[in-house]
């Protein structure tokens, strides 16, 4: 034999090679949902299914079907001035909602909407996580989705490349046999040498590396909650109180410091300041007056229920309160009508809060068998609490920012060194504080004074 | 120092070389045989499943792995408080000072407390009493709080109707009238101001009397002290001044009076402070089974329960004679054997005037008028014995009862209100006591779970659980002792003393009532505070007052010579049994808790039951041996034994014990409840109808009776041989002894430490200087034995940051079990039940090891808490296949749960046998139904409904199906130590890291810390030469180092 044979199974492992990351200009949901959350969020709920000051979004596309795509365009961006174009759907709209204006978007680019209707589509459909406790989060599922087809798309491609190529060669090879004049088997077809053992070995072998990585992957994403966003019964707002107030984290998280728990802020917490801020910068008295009925406080006269008040005087009060709020916010030519709708509103929601403890959706859940400690690492660790949380002083929704991974926590304990010659616990470690005067060491990292060992977490 | 290992026995099988022994020892997880378990279609259908169901199973977890890894992860909410309280901080446990007390039961305690949840309790080291010390008794309190079965409300018994407190009270109100004939009825009352209720009480119904008697009696001490002081009382002993003690019968380490202080204070002798001049007092227990106290004893002398009169009298006359005083004329004799030791006995009590104590169980006044004025020959009063802070601990006499039966049967009674009393249960004429009963108008229980007398009441009107109430408790005179509560009431219950001032028509709360008492009689009583509230403060932070009190006693003024005249003699050559308080079921009042059911009895080393003590050798009535099977034993089986007395028969297992005299059998009180949480239902048999009653009407804890075979036990629930280490055998052809692991290894002779392993050591204190020089001798060949090694070494690692080691002190170790209840309660320990124990799957991570040592027909025991050892060469960790086991820079052996994946290699391959596998979800941590294990088809195994799980230690990882767990070194508190450390910036001291069983042990045997803190307490005790490691030749390196254990026997004695 003259020529080196080219064979299918040179190709095979090239074509994995190929296989590489790609990006795309396309609109996507992971900008639709930071649009939404940017730009709607404040007036159409994430469930896209019931109406908050604005209209419920899902089935957006659906409404708008009967016009041209640019109509909808035309609406996202400036509303007040399509209607007084005498649109139809727009002045459907307008009858509907008025007198809410809904906000010109003049900026927003046609991907961009595209974008953010992909979202609602998304959410509306529930094809991305619902709208509390989804296990997924939102954007990777669906990178992943993509990227995943694409994979398969280039692997098909390449995978027929091959197929000719190798094709090819091995009939160029057999020419060259021919005129060589070499003595020549039964030539294998094509059909032949695709359902030949080699071949449907190697497929086998692998699917199963690829089914046991997919399985392996996804298994450890299991229970993860990287991005989680829950509602919450409250709309409370890092951004306002961390963010545009500056207030200490451990002021409400007073836990963080002394236990392993930071605590979320007892209702009475809360009360310190809000005794004196009855109404809310964003929401007016609709979630403030939350916290005060969760306290069994009486925004009128700023004092708390007695102990025996009834709840139809408790909810006379609020309805008052709200009704009063709301006039004075609206000025006095509101009618008594939509005070009335408003007040209805209202206190639907704040009825369930009535002296009663706030039920927070818990964001950040560790598993039972681990063992974490905040005063550890606020306290001792002088860990800055944005480090594992995230900006949340810029959150409006608070989210969950770290994966709360083992791998995390473990790179972390390997890159983070110890407060190690100001507190004199560290004593009775003299090897490392004599290398440390020397010289010889720049410092100590969680990992070298165990920090990755088993029961430093797990007991 | 000769022959140290092979003078060394476990029990029975051990000490005849048993082959079915060494069977079982080959296996480390011991199972029955195939032929048992297929005979067992229950046990068949739960343990084994066949090809169907395992396709079933197949099918099912596939299914339900998708479907699980299809769901969204559930919604977890966060609620905070409302208001949130000042003094509690999520995730930070709060420590209130309150007071253990269950009729004459008493410990000064901490209860621990987790986001208002109650979940262990702690000593309170500020009690003179307790000083820090707990019992068994009071470390399993906690549970009871979280009993399923408590009464939820006040009940009307006869149609089981739940009523409302207002209504209970109409009724109960309408049945009282000035004229009426209350009786109280009621075991010892421990608070000042709950007496002063019932005085209030009485101010409405005049007619209203208190009967109190205790269950297991002490009224004949009272009785005696009365004769002979004018004081009703039992006197202040003070064990840390005696050099000879002897006791006749009174377990004061387990269970007599008050044995957390008697311990505490019997120790201060006992162990070796300066091993170059070693002191020991002396401890001779006059008995027939082996009690706690007994096995502490150094020596015991073995007398039948009849002879215990006439063997105090022997002991005085010999004293008398040799000391001066007048002695006493008797029919009465005592065995050979006994009346020898008796007299080498009281040669060293004369020898020790003043500094020695005599002290005795017996129920019979004249027995105690004799050992009172033997006493005061010795010149104990005064020095050894005291009437200030006498205690009062033990106020019944049960002659009040009797009279009380009698006024009932005759219908003179009106209304009798149950103070926690059960003598529908615990009276020997129990029977008699029903009859009468059922003559009174209106029956009134305070109980707060249902028993046997209160299913005869008419109304229960449920008292608050101990950790739920207010109330105090003065158990010494002048001792004063505050019970705060540590969690609103669960249930609609109320105090039983506010219940009596309703009833009086005073509404006060209990809270400002108990105040008042405060305000008017303690409060007085001392000069620091000024003000009453800062007096309260103090106290209630405390938890104890102290008011000394002067003493009434007068000097002895007995009649010795007619008490002596009155005592009866031996009852001839009858067997007789002997009944006796075990060390956890007290009179039964804890037969509902499950962490005492399971701790294993530390005499008996059994659980779940009563069993009867006999003479391995014993031949009682019927010519019955009673171990011809040695085989039959080691398999879990033992002969049911049937008793016959004049108060009935009742068939229980037998359990052969060292040094039970011979022709004399005994067993524990407390078992066969019948009306009882389902727990301790029908757990052993009730033995008070066979107790006695003697001339005087009090109860006598004994009688004659015939014991013959009566089937096999197949569930024998005795730890004894479970998880043995360095048991023996013997070579086969030749008589060699041999170690059994190395006879299975098939290679005689290889490294010849093994025969000899250094498990326990002993020696006598006089021969203390030559067994240190033995002792290193035997360390440094261990160490040269270990010079060679397939360890790496990592001793650098350890030069920095902590390396904790633990000490425990063999001499101070009772074998009280404390520690043993604590660990359970700290580290979320599952409690298994009567046949998973049988089956070697008992879980507690703290065993205390039984070794016998010495003369085989009367052995002396030493107790030996075996955990994990935390070794530094640990055999465990290189043979887990997935690194779940493995070690940490501070020297700590880690078990990882969630990565352990069950192949119990680590088990097979520790030395020590201290690790425990789940063979079941005992726990349901786990996700599937299927793994759990029941009993008799309960829904769902003990401590997994949603109440009992309020107790779990939420710092402790609770653990599901499949997994090994350990002793972890409470690193859990190691962990908060450090971090408490930390945040102070300062060094770590010996206070801020304690184990469980550390602070739960009344004796201070144990000692926990950094070897590395060379100032530290544990560094103070590491030094001692008595010290060695269990196993040193086999190179683990553990971590847990134990005192030698020094004995005092006077062989003098030994007959």
């Amino acid at each position: 034999m003259l020529h080196k044979r080219f064979s299918i199974k040179t190709f095979l492992p090239i074509l994995f090679l190929c296989l590489g990351f790609q990006s795309f200009a396309e609109p996507t949901i992971e900008e639709g949902k930071a649009l939404f959350k940017a730009k709607c969020a404040s007036c159409h709920t994430k469930d896209m299914k019931s109406d908050m000051t604005g209209p419920a979004l899902g089935g957006v596309e659906e409404r708008w079907a009967d016009y041209d795509r640019a109509d909808l365009y035309f609406w996202i961006r400036q509303s007040q001035k399509m209607k007084d174009t005498g649109h139809p759907r727009a002045s459907e709209l307008w009858n509907k909602w008025q007198p809410t204006v809904m906000t010109d978007f003049p900026n927003l680019t046609d991907d961009q909407i595209e974008s953010i209707l992909l979202y609602i589509d998304g959410m509306y459909t529930g094809k991305i996580g619902g709208s509390v406790g989804p296990a997924t989060p939102v954007g990777e599922e669906i990178v992943e989705e993509t990227n995943t087809s694409f994979y398969f798309m280039i692997l098909g491609i390449l995978a027929f490349l091959a197929l000719i190529l190798a094709r090819i060669v091995s009939n160029l090879n057999h020419m060259a046999d021919t005129k060589e004049g070499a003595v020549l088997g039964q030539r294998k077809t094509l059909v032949e040498q695709l359902l030949s053992p080699t071949v449907i070995g190697f497929v086998l072998f692998a699917l199963v590396i690829i089914g046991g990585y997919i399985t392996v992957n996804n298994a450890m994403d299991l229970g993860r909650q990287k991005g989680y966003e829950p509602q919450q019964p409250i709309k409370f707002s890092h951004a306002t109180h961390a963010g545009d107030q500056k207030i200490d984290c451990q002021y409400c998280h007073d836990g963080a410091r002394r236990s392993k728990h930071s605590v979320i802020p007892a209702t009475n917490t809360c009360m310190n300041c809000h005794t004196a801020v009855k109404a809310g910068s964003k929401y007016g008295t609709a979630e403030l007056s939350k916290i005060h009925a969760s306290a069994g406080w009486n925004p009128n006269t700023g004092k708390y229920f007695a102990e025996n008040t009834s709840e139809a005087d408790i909810e006379k009060e609020f309805r008052k309160w709200i009704g009063d709020q709301y006039r004075a916010a609206k000025g006095e030519g509101v009618k008594d009508k939509r005070v009335n709708a408003e007040v209805d509103a209202q206190w639907k929601e704040i009825s369930t809060f009535v002296n009663r403890p706030i039920e927070w959706v818990k964001i950040h859940n560790l598993p039972d068998h681990v063992y974490f400690n905040h005063a550890q690492h606020v306290a001792v660790g002088d860990v800055e609490c944005q480090t594992c949380h995230g900006k949340v002083e810029e959150m409006e929704v608070v989210e969950q920012f770290s994966p709360l991974s083992m791998g995390w926590c473990v790179n972390c304990h390997r890159e983070t060194k110890v407060q190690f010659a100001d507190n004199p616990y560290y004593d009775s470690y003299e090897a490392y504080h004599k290398e440390l005067e020397a010289g010889t060491r720049t410092g100590v990292t969680v990992e070298e004074i165990g920090g990755l060992e088993c029961q430093k977490c797990h007991y | 120092m000769k022959d140290q290992h092979n003078n060394i026995w476990i029990g029975v099988q051990d000490k005849t070389n048993d082959p079915a022994l060494e069977e079982i020892t080959k296996q480390e997880f011991y199972e029955l045989p195939i032929v048992d378990a297929l005979a067992d279609e229950d046990m068949m259908e739960k343990s084994s499943p066949n090809r169907r169901d395992f396709l079933k199973y197949l099918g099912f977890g596939l299914g339900a792995a998708t479907v699980a890894a299809g769901c969204e992860i559930p919604v977890k909410k966060a609620i905070p408080y409302v208001v949130k309280p000042d003094s509690i901080v999520p995730g930070v446990a709060t420590y209130y000072a309150s007071s253990f007390v269950n009729g004459g039961d008493y410990c000064s305690i901490l209860v621990k407390t987790r986001e208002g949840r109650p979940i262990k309790i702690e000593g309170n080291p500020s009690s003179p009493i307790t000083k820090g010390g707990t019992s068994a008794r009071a470390q399993a309190c906690v549970l009871s709080l979280y009993n399923t079965e408590r009464t939820q409300s006040p009940l009307s018994v006869s149609d089981g109707k739940a009523m409302s407190w207002a209504d209970l009270d109409k009724a109960v109100k309408s049945k009282l009238t000035a004229s009426s004939n209350v009786r109280i009825l009621t075991n010892t009352i421990l608070s000042p101001t709950t007496k002063q209720a019932i005085a209030d009480f009485k101010l409405k119904y005049p007619n209203t009397q208190v009967v109190t008697y205790d269950p297991i009696s002490s009224a004949a001490m009272l009785l005696a002290n009365e004769a002979c002081f004018g004081d009703r009382v039992i006197p202040n002993y003070h064990f840390d001044k005696a050099n000879v003690v002897v006791t006749f019968g009174a377990d004061f380490l387990g269970s007599w009076i008050s044995p957390v202080e008697y311990a505490a204070d019997w120790v201060k002798n006992r162990t070796i402070k300066d091993a170059s001049h070693p002191k020991m007092s002396r401890l001779i227990s006059v008995e027939n089974g082996m009690s706690l106290t007994g096995s502490n004893a150094d020596n015991r002398i073995l007398i039948k329960p009849s002879e215990q009169g006439a063997a105090v009298l022997a002991l005085y006359n010999a004293v008398a004679k040799l000391g001066g005083g007048e002695s006493v004329s008797t029919s009465t004799s005592v065995n050979a054997a006994a009346a020898k030791a008796l007299n080498e006995a009281a040669k060293e009590l004369v020898a020790n005037q003043g500094k020695s104590l005599i002290v005795s169980n017996s129920n019979d006044k004249n027995v105690q008028i004799v050992v009172n004025k033997l006493n005061d020959l010795l010149a104990s009063y005064g020095n050894t014995i005291s009437f200030e802070g006498a205690s009062l601990q033990k106020q019944g006499v049960e002659t009040n009862v009797q009279t009380l039966i009698k006024e009932m049967g005759a219908g003179s009674v009106d209304v009798v209100i149950v103070n926690g009393a059960n003598p529908a249960y615990d009276l020997p004429n129990a029977e008699a006591f029903k009859t009468a009963f059922a003559k009174v108008g209106t029956k009134i229980s305070f109980a707060g779970t249902v028993d046997e007398t209160t299913s005869l009441c008419d109304y229960v009107a449920p008292d608050n659980n101990l950790l739920e109430s207010w109330g105090d408790a003065e158990p010494k005179r002048g001792h004063y002792s505050l019970i705060q509560p540590t969690i609103n009431p669960l249930y609609d219950t109320r105090q039983k003393e506010a219940s009596l001032l309703a009833w009086a028509d005073n509404n006060i709360s209990y809270l400002d009532y108990l105040k008042q008492n405060w305000q008017n009689n303690m409060f007085p009583a001392q000069s620091a505070f000024a003000t009453f509230q800062g007096f309260w403060d103090n106290a209630l932070h405390d938890g104890v007052f102290h008011a000394p009190k002067a003493s009434t006693a007068t000097a002895f003024a007995g009649d010795v010579q007619s008490a002596a005249a009155s005592i009866k003699g031996s009852s001839g050559n009858d067997v007789e049994i002997n009944f006796y308080e075990t060390v956890n079921m007290g009179a039964g009042q804890y037969a509902d808790n499950p962490w005492l059911q399971e701790m294993p009895d530390p005499v008996n080393r059994t659980v779940w039951g009563n069993y009867l003590g006999v003479n391995i050798t014993f031949d009682g009535k019927n010519a019955y041996k009673t171990f011809r099977d040695l085989k039959q034993d080691s398999k879990g089986n033992t002969d049911f034994a049937k008793i016959t007395t004049k108060g009935g028969e009742v068939t229980i297992p037998s359990n052969p014990t060292f040094g039970q005299m011979d022709n004399t059998v005994s067993a524990g009180l407390g078992y066969g409840r019948v009306k009882v949480s389902s727990t301790g239902q029908m757990v052993g048999a009730n033995l008070f109808p066979m107790c006695t009653t003697n001339d005087d009407g009090l109860t006598q804890y004994w009688a004659v009776c015939e014991v013959e075979k009566n089937g096999v036990d197949r569930e024998y629930a005795c730890v004894q041989y479970h998880n043995t280490m360095g048991v023996k055998g013997k070579v086969d052809g030749t008589d060699d002894l041999i170690n059994v692991d190395e006879k299975v290894l098939g290679i005689d002779g290889y490294q010849g430490s093994l025969t000899g392993r250094s498990i326990i050591y002993n020696a006598h204190v006089k021969e203390t200087g030559p067994f240190i020089d033995e002792l290193k001798k035997k360390r440094d060949f261990a160490d040269h034995l270990n010079v060679k090694t397939l360890y790496p070494g990592h001793d650098d690692k350890y030069t920095m940051g902590h390396h904790w080691a633990m000490h425990i002190d063999l001499n101070a170790c009772t074998g009280c079990a404390a520690c043993t209840v604590a660990c359970m309660a700290e580290n979320n320990v599952p409690v298994v039940g009567k046949k998973e124990v049988f089956r070697h799957h008992e879980m507690t991570w703290l065993r205390i090891d039984r070794y016998f040592y010495g003369d085989v027909n009367n052995p002396n025991v030493v107790y030996q808490p075996m955990m994990c050892q935390h070794c530094d060469n640990a055999p465990c960790e290189n043979v887990c296949p997935v690194a779940a086991t493995n070690h940490s820079s501070e020297g700590l052996n880690q078990m990882t749960y969630n990565r352990c994946i069950g192949t119990r290699y680590c088990a097979n391959n520790c030395p020590y046998k201290v690790r425990r596998f789940n063979w079941f979800d005992y726990t349901t941590a786990d996700l599937w139904p299927a793994n759990e294990y029941s009993i008799n088809g309960e829904e769902l195994p003990f401590g997994a409904d949603n109440l009992t799980r309020m107790v779990l230690n939420p710092d402790v990882t609770v653990r599901s199906r499949g997994v090994i767990e350990k002793c972890s070194f409470c690193v859990q508190r190691i962990q908060e130590g450090k971090l408490l450390a930390k945040r102070e910036s300062r060094k770590l001291k010996d206070n801020d890291v304690k184990t469980a069983c550390q602070t739960a042990c009344p004796t201070g045997a144990i000692t926990f810390g950094d070897r590395n803190n060379k100032s530290g307490k544990l560094s103070e005790k590491l030094k001692s030469p008595l010290n060695y490691l269990a196993l040193e030749e086999i190179n683990t390196a553990s971590s847990v180092n134990y005192t030698a254990k020094i004995h005092n026997r006077n062989t003098k004695m030994d007959a």
